[in-house]
């Protein structure tokens, strides 16, 4: 493809224990460019997802094979600090995992622990919301708990407290699974507003949202990469015939 | 049909009884203590040193010196069992051998109190040269307290949604910060819950102090943490059995128990409120 590659797996094998749950992976991730990783329950996407920032280090008996090249380092490297990696490559997760902490401390969490200043952090903070679009909603509750938040504002919170440590790249594991219809169509225009200046890697199972908000799109099934192309071709015309009975409803 | 209803009544029945059972026993034990040991409450009481060999006077002393062995044994066991329970729920790699370590720490919560007390007697007071002191039987009472701490930690650091810590570290937070800043404030709450239980044993017991800190009787208050102190439940011990009028003294034996019980109540109360302040504090 045509556009500059932010992340690049190179023959990626990875384990859970003695099972695999990827094989052979190589594919290019493109700067500044919404990719939906889409396929059936079990087929790997959500793994990939959490080993582009090495959340799956915190699962014991993992094992990772190949490279995940990000910045032309690769990230499994041993003098890799994977809490580097994490703050430029930013998660929002299935479920809203606020904090038990007020609404202006769960955005400057990650920023303050970085070594950000307090008159720093108060732009910080209503830059992140205004760009996750929940600075209107809470400008006056900041000092309320998080937790008397809805799930889709929660969810939202969650995008602004990743957005405040400036990552290059943002991972989505189906950050509107757990939300209504109206939450999720606020998440989906926030994420074409943000694609303007991040990498969006998104799980999704839902195949009208990968259509509507994706660039790329790749399709896994057992572990294996599928088809791996733009969001219109995919959709409309699927090399591969899984694919097609896939994203049809035929299984899955 | 009928049976099972029958089966049913007589369930019900025998759990009732079970706790009707209970909660007369204990109810009793109170009631049977408070007749006893009312009488001999006073102010001068708990606020008076004995006098006439310890038949007359107050038991001030050992109250002092409950507190501060109960605080000291807190002051021990806290921190050191909170930190033993991050060790093994957030750090160590989960095996064979943390699984063996895990059941020594419970079977330790089982070892009579008395071998604590021969412990602490062996290396705190004779070893470390501490003496018998405050410092040797905080010391011996905080590992004594230790397991349940340990386990009341663990308990509440696994409570703690796994979520919490995913949402830190994918901040590139670093592992021991979000402990720190996220898992540890979020259990403690439930840390002190089950800490409580170790704070009213470290209250009663009497084995490990008698061989480590309390004194038969002091004429003046401890000046410093390695100084012995009276201690309520071997007041009551001795008042009990090498007294100089035992049979006299009883009203002020069970007015002793009565002060130790209120005491070990005051401290778990105290517990609580600090519980529910930082739960009201954390607004979720």
């Amino acid at each position: 493809m045509d556009v500059n590659m932010i992340i690049s797996l190179q023959n990626v094998n990875f384990y859970y224990g003695q099972s695999r749950a990827l094989n052979d992976i190589s594919m290019d991730f493109s700067e500044k460019k919404v990719t939906a990783l889409i396929g059936p329950s079990g087929c790997g996407k959500s793994t990939l997802l959490r080993l582009l920032n090495r959340m799956n280090d915190l699962i014991i008996g993992t094992r990772v094979e190949g490279k995940v090249v990000f910045e032309g380092k690769d990230i499994y490297a041993d003098h890799i600090d994977p809490v580097e990696i994490r703050r430029k490559i930013g998660m929002v997760f299935q479920k809203p995992n606020p904090f038990p902490k007020t609404i202006y401390n769960n955005i400057s969490y990650g920023p303050k622990l970085n070594g950000l200043g307090n008159s720093d952090l108060d732009t910080l903070v209503e830059q992140s919301l205004k760009q996750a679009v929940l600075w209107d909603e809470v400008k006056d509750l900041l000092n309320k708990s998080a937790m008397t938040l809805s799930g889709g504002q929660q969810q939202r919170l969650c995008i602004a407290r990743a957005l405040a440590m400036k990552p290059d790249v943002l991972l989505m594991d189906e950050p509107t699974s757990a939300l209504d219809p109206i939450s999720t169509a606020k998440i989906e225009e926030l994420i074409e507003e943000l694609k303007k200046d991040y990498t969006i890697i998104i799980v999704t199972h839902n195949m009208q949202q990968a259509a509507r908000i994706s660039d790329e799109t790749a399709f896994f099934y057992l572990g294996n990469l599928v088809e791996y192309n733009k969001t219109d071709k995919i959709f409309t015309n699927p090399d591969v015939k899984q694919t097609e009975d896939y994203i049809t409803g035929r299984f899955g | 049909m009928k049976w099972r209803y029958l089966k049913q009544t007589l369930f019900f029945g025998i759990v009732r009884l079970s706790f009707l059972i209970i909660a007369l026993s204990l109810g009793g034990l109170l009631l049977y203590i408070t007749i006893n040991g009312i009488g001999v409450i006073s102010w001068d009481f708990i606020t008076k040193m004995p006098t006439d060999s310890m038949t007359k006077g107050g038991i001030m002393p050992a109250i002092v010196g409950t507190i501060y062995l109960t605080v000291g044994a807190i002051c021990v066991g806290l921190p050191l069992g909170v930190a033993s329970a991050i060790y093994l729920t957030e750090y160590a790699v989960q095996g064979r051998v943390i699984r063996i370590i895990k059941i020594g720490i419970n079977c330790l919560a089982g070892v009579p109190s008395v071998v604590f007390g021969l412990f602490g007697l062996g290396l705190f007071v004779v070893m470390l040269k501490f003496g018998s002191s405050i410092l040797a039987g905080s010391l011996t009472l905080g590992f004594l307290i230790l397991p349940t701490i340990i386990g009341a930690a663990e308990e509440a650091l696994k409570a703690v949604p796994q979520t919490f810590r995913e949402a830190s570290l994918a901040l590139g937070v670093s592992k021991w910060q979000t402990i720190f800043r996220i898992v540890l404030p979020n259990a403690l709450p439930g840390i002190l819950t089950g800490s409580i239980l170790g704070v009213g044993r470290a209250a009663g017991e009497t084995a490990p102090i008698m061989f480590t800190a309390a004194a038969f009787f002091t004429a003046k208050l401890p000046g410093s943490i390695f100084d012995e102190v009276m201690a309520l439940p071997y007041h009551i011990y001795v008042l009990a059995t090498a007294g100089t009028h035992i049979e006299e003294t009883r009203p002020m034996q069970f007015g002793t128990v009565l002060v130790l019980i209120a005491v070990v109540l005051g401290i778990d109360l105290l517990a609580i409120i600090i519980r529910s302040r930082m739960r009201r504090n954390k607004r979720w």
